[in-house]
């Protein structure tokens, strides 16, 4: 351009940057929130009718006299939005706005984009009075949350309005642990996983039919099964005799490890830097070598799996109950009738021994918890609400439904009725159970396993359960440890590296025999070179605060 | 010098007319193109510019609550993190090379295919070819690439005729050195039939009366080619192959995840790939947009470089 | 001379519908496998792998379980308003924009030109942009699908391409007989670049047709809801419905897994219709020579 333009660009540049900038501080300001800084510590609980009853504990019942409507922000599930769009249409919501006396006005994010859906509810100044949402995870960690005055610190709430949540959490140590901040506060009403069956979702399956023809028992260590696997090759023609995606931990478990972090004793681990790695490396890379394994190994994916353990490819696999041995036999049921499959224990090194680590879930996964928002004017009647799920009444409601429509009491034992088990339009009970209850998908209550055992609909899968429950895994499994956003982002840039990306290479050229097995040492020299032991260093610093929360 | 200066200023002064006076000129000329001009120029206004402003949460550790604005500045902690990651230079290189490579045998691809499809006699013939050729554009790449996955397979088509002349019967997403050659002929098939169609549509533009007259003149159909049809989409070509230039750094995460796997990292790993597997570990707003900044920088520099090299080269350019 | 030509011009013309014809096969082949899964029964779907070359097991239950949405036909509706009013707007500012930066002889033309094409890079993200719309007071309107997209920008490159080309002497012509800007584009520049206007007409149609994300952040009321944002939602429950502890495996997880061809089928094959349709204004050598008369 010519020299005469220049100076003229530059000032029309500056013109539009500080134009931009200018309009940007201008609305910007309406960005943060109303209450933006400092905490919310302490906020005085907004009064409203209902409170003067709060002065006597004893003196609260529902349903609460009240005609304020609350908003409630949540993500709807996928079985919920099969029939209604809105949660206030099903019979459940409205059960519990009549038992509560409160009504709900619910507000759903778009399927499949919680995440930026929330950070503009966030940035917006209208929040909801009440979100369900992930927060453990919220970046920065749940302190933040508070802290930035997005939602209420509930230690006093629930003190004085939440009983029922109160007296859970005082029954369950490890529990309470787990739904506090590091600081010591608590931040939403937790969704919970009540007991152990239905924390256990997946495990080692096998066809059965193959085990009886080659006379074989179902394995237990690791040798069993290996000659179980050899034994699938020769007599089955199985082409890929165990089939399962390269990072499956399963059978690491038997070395006493599992491939990425753990605890143990108290201390947070990495198993890949750990001597029994070597072990199991070398067993898959064996494996790999006899054939054992999928020559896809590296590529496999969900719809060749699939094929695999349904054409005869494979004989073994790592899945869930549900959309893995159930979706199996049922595909086969015709076809096949001779088809059948067993969950199979945990393998382990020597016979009797005890796996130390299986597919369970956390009693505070930290998903689908409820927070009170700092715009919530009726914090007491927010509190009372979401405090409902975990009384004896509530539980019932969330956990089963309605009495006399999806469950009814059988030798005062809450059974699901027909409709669900067996329904008439050939629904799923997941489907007909969202109707009425939360009980297939986690919410602000205590989920207890009534839902996993009832609605199973082949013995198989229980038992499977029965089977993958029966390992030490709760005692190494990492509990819900907080980082600081300092913390997270360090550990993020050296876990990104070494695990999700070094590890996993390595870990497929060293069993697919690209790697000589002489380089061992040099990886594990690596992994420490890039940073790893820093990484566990952090953690465990989260993991010493959690243990003193 | 003063009066050297003067001279040549005076010299200025007399043979051009001031900057302001010339200005002032052209928009009496032109009132009515400026006008008609305003209502686009205020689209990008309100819904470019004015958001611009975020970009600079890049600079920034971002926290939805507080807002752009109220977020703290960390200046350029993000972009430290992003060079100095231990990956770093392999994410960089191989976004580079498959960008090359798609540009280098992606680029003329589908004008191949217009010149061809050009030639055809049949008019039916034609335009069922162009119908069924953009059809891939519109299927998913989720069940694109698991097409790609199960031909590639060890016992996969593609894999039996390569195994013909030659190469493995092994599955071939396991070789780091077939991964370009995967991604860009996959690439050429599901966009060539698509990305002919504004080729199709400058060579229509062409004036027929130049054909005539130059098979009256006695010019076969190479010459034709070279001197009619060449150089009547040339200013098609140029352009695109300079807005091509601009997506230099652009490679989408969605083919690549649904394509790769660790033991393929090597080459397949790019920097979108790797900023959204840290993104599964920490979601950080900051961080992603900082490695778009970066991204957008070094696209938008390659740009002007390509526009100005054309201007240089032949009267096309952008600007 | 003429005869040698000739049979090399034979060859060359047999080869080429070979090749063309080659193209075909692989190009309709993912659209005929993604057709024959839509009709699979989704047992035997499971259990096959590699080439598909007929439907296995002939079902319509795919296509039952997506139509049982009651939103299909409105989502239909609101797409068609969407494509039909957008592309409209797409053309008008366009054409103005492109018409603008062809002209020669415009002083601030290259630098406008440079701060629309910067602005194609340097974008501020989510956020600042969903408040933009929002303090316009777009959203939760069809119209926020439509505005804020109101030019493409690498569109309006290309269609100012294709006005430079145009001859001068035909927009001289017709501002000595008086004609304004307006009449110039909209009566000499436009129908002469009926090819390239065709192809924007596509690529405009197309991109509305196939959107999904601003109605999914601007949209609030589900009766706006546009196709696509309605097949994914059927798409990203039944998956979700697939990979979940899905306890109870009933047919509905079986047929999860395919109800992504069947929804494909349903959004792909409407807009594929608009092509054929357009390929009329694909005319060679349109009317230069004619106007020149």
């Amino acid at each position: 351009m010519n020299k005469k333009y220049t100076g003229f660009i530059s000032t029309v540049m500056a013109v539009f940057l500080a134009g931009s900038i200018l309009a940007g501080c201008g609305k910007g300001a309406g960005e943060t929130n109303a209450g933006g800084d400092g905490t919310a510590e302490g906020r005085p609980q907004a009064s409203t009718a209902a409170e003067k009853t709060a002065e006597g504990k004893s003196e609260f019942s529902y349903p609460v006299k009240t005609d304020v409507t609350l908003t409630y922000w949540m993500q709807l599930n996928g079985n919920v939005s099969q029939t209604v769009k809105n949660m206030a249409e099903t019979p459940f919501a409205q059960e519990l706005m009549k038992k509560t006396g409160i009504k709900i006005e619910y507000q759903h994010p778009p399927l499949g984009q919680e995440k930026e859906a929330f950070s503009i509810l966030l940035a917006s100044q209208d929040l909801p009075d009440i979100i369900e949402y992930a927060w453990s995870s919220f970046s920065g960690g749940p302190e933040k949350a508070i802290t930035d005055g997005a939602i209420l610190q509930l230690n006093d709430i629930i003190d004085q309005y939440a009983p029922n949540l109160k007296a859970y959490l005082s029954s369950d140590a490890e529990a309470d642990k787990m739904v506090k901040t590091d600081t010591g506060k608590y931040y939403v009403f937790p969704s919970i996983k009540g007991d152990d069956f239905s924390k256990t979702y997946a495990g080692p399956i096998i066809r059965k039919d193959w085990l009886d023809d080659c006379g074989l028992p179902v394995p237990e260590t690791i040798d069993e099964w290996t000659a179980m696997l050899k034994a699938f090759k020769e007599k089955k023609n199985a082409e890929a005799p165990l089939t399962c995606y390269w990072n499956e931990s399963f059978i690491t478990g038997a070395f006493g490890i599992i491939g990425t972090f753990y605890i143990e004793d108290g201390k947070f681990k990495y198993g890949p830097l750990e001597p029994a790695y070597k072990d199991f490396v070398m067993l898959y890379r064996q494996w790999y070598k006899d054939g054992l394994l999928d020559k896809n190994f590296s590529t496999l994916d969900a719809k060749t799996m699939d094929a695999n353990m349904l054409g005869g490819k494979s004989g073994a696999t790592i899945s869930l109950a549900g959309s893995g041995l159930g979706k199996w036999l049922n595909a086969m049921k015709e076809k096949d009738p001779k088809y059948d499959l067993v969950g199979a224990p945990y393998p382990v090194l020597k016979k009797g021994d005890r796996c130390k680590f299986g597919h369970t879930s956390l009693t505070y996964i930290g998903g689908s918890s409820a927070a009170i928002s700092t715009s919530c004017k009726n914090v007491e009647l927010a509190a009372r609400l979401l405090d409902y799920g975990y009384s004896e009444e509530g539980s019932l409601l969330y956990n089963y439904g309605i009495e006399g429509t999806s469950y009814t009491l059988v030798n005062g034992k809450p059974t699901y009725t027909e409709l669900v088990t067996n329904n008439p339009d050939k629904l799923s009970a997941a489907a007909v159970l969202a109707q009425y209850s939360r009980a297939s998908y986690a919410g602000p209550y205590v989920q207890d396993s009534a839902y996993s055992e009832q609605t199973f609909t082949m013995p198989q899968q229980i038992d499977a359960i029965k089977i993958w429950m029966d390992t030490d895994a709760p005692l190494h499994i990492v509990p819900p440890v907080t980082p600081t956003p300092e913390e997270s982002s360090e550990q993020a840039k050296i876990i990104t590296a070494v695990h999700s990306t070094f590890l996993q290479e390595e870990f497929l050229k060293f069993v697919m025999g690209e790697n000589p097995i002489e380089s061992y040492d040099a990886f594990v020299a690596e992994m420490k070179k890039m940073g790893i032991e820093r990484a566990i260093e952090l953690k465990q610093a989260q993991l010493d605060r959690y243990n003193k929360r | 010098m003063s009066v050297a200066n003067t001279n040549i200023q005076s010299i200025g002064t007399l043979a051009q007319p001031g900057f302001g006076s010339r200005l002032a000129k052209d928009l009496r000329r032109n009132k009515y193109l400026y006008l008609m001009a305003i209502p686009v120029i205020a689209y990008y206004i309100i819904f470019h510019y004015k958001p611009m402003y975020g970009a600079v949460i890049a600079f920034k550790e971002f926290s939805p609550i507080k807002g752009i604005l109220g977020s703290p500045w960390v200046g350029l902690k993000h972009f430290y993190d992003f060079f100095n990651d231990y990956y770093f230079d392999r994410i960089v290189t191989n976004t580079i090379v498959i960008s090359f490579s798609s540009l280098i045998f992606g680029f003329p691809a589908p004008i191949i295919l217009a010149l061809l499809m050009n030639e055809l006699k049949n008019r039916i013939f034609t335009r069922t070819v162009q119908t069924i050729t953009y059809m891939p554009h519109f299927i998913s790449l989720v069940v694109i690439c698991g097409l790609i996955r199960s031909f590639t397979a060890d016992d996969g088509i593609i894999t039996y005729v390569f195994g013909l002349f030659g190469g493995e019967k092994v599955s071939m997403l396991n070789k780091s050195e077939l991964f370009v050659p995967i991604y860009v002929i996959s690439g050429i098939w599901q966009g060539v039939g698509w990305g002919s169609i504004i080729y199709l549509s400058a060579l229509q533009s062409i004036d027929v009366q130049l054909y005539e007259a130059a098979t009256i003149d006695g010019a076969g159909y190479l010459r034709r080619a070279w001197h009619i049809t060449l150089p009547g989409i040339m200013p098609t070509i140029v352009i695109m192959l300079i807005l091509r230039m601009g997506h230099l750094m652009s490679v989408g995460y969605e083919k690549i995840i649904l394509l790769y796997n660790p033991a393929i990292y090597e080459t397949s790993d790019v920097i979108s790939s790797y900023v959204y597997r840290k993104g599964l570990l920490e979601f950080n707003w900051s961080y992603s947009s900082a490695v778009g900044l970066f991204n957008s920088v070094i696209n938008f520099l390659m740009l002007t470089a390509a526009n100005k090299i054309s201007k240089k080269v032949n009267e096309t350019s952008l600007w | 001379m003429i005869i040698q030509e000739s049979v090399s011009r034979k060859v060359f013309n047999v080869l080429n519908i070979l090749f063309m014809l080659f193209m075909s096969a692989i190009t309709l082949y993912p659209m005929l496998y993604v057709i024959f899964a839509s009709f699979s029964q989704p047992a035997d779907f499971l259990m096959h792998e590699g080439l598909l070359l007929r439907p296995l097991g002939f079902t319509a239950a795919t296509y039952r379980m997506v139509f049982k949405n009651p939103m299909i036909l409105r989502g239909y509706m609101n797409t068609i308003f969407i494509v039909v009013a957008g592309v409209a707007i797409n053309i008008f500012f366009t054409s103005i924009g492109a018409y603008f930066l062809s002209r020669k002889n415009v002083m601030l033309k290259r630098i406008i030109m440079f701060f629309i094409v910067f602005s194609m890079y340097f974008s501020g993200g989510l956020i600042p942009f969903y408040f933009t719309v929002k303090e316009l007071g777009l959203d939760n309107s069809l119209w926020a699908l439509i505005i804020p997209g109101a030019i493409g920008t690498s569109n309006m490159i290309i269609m100012r391409t294709a006005f430079m080309g145009i001859p001068d002497s035909l927009s001289e012509s017709a501002e000595i007989d008086g004609a304004g800007h307006f009449s110039i584009l909209f009566r000499v520049v436009i129908p002469l670049s009926l090819p390239t206007m065709a192809v924007m007409v596509l690529y405009y149609g197309v991109g509305h047709w196939n959107a999904w994300f601003n109605a999914l952040i601007f949209l609030r009321k589900r009766e706006m809801f546009p196709l696509q944002l309605i097949l994914r939602e059927i798409l990203i429950t039944n998956s979700t419905l697939d990979m979940s502890i899905g306890i109870d495996a009933g047919d509905q997880e079986l047929v999860g897994d395919l109800i992504k061809y069947a929804v494909i089928v349903v959004a792909t094959v409407p807009i594929l219709c608009l092509y054929p349709f357009l390929q009329k204004y694909f005319v060679k050598g349109v009317m230069i020579g004619a106007l020149k008369g």
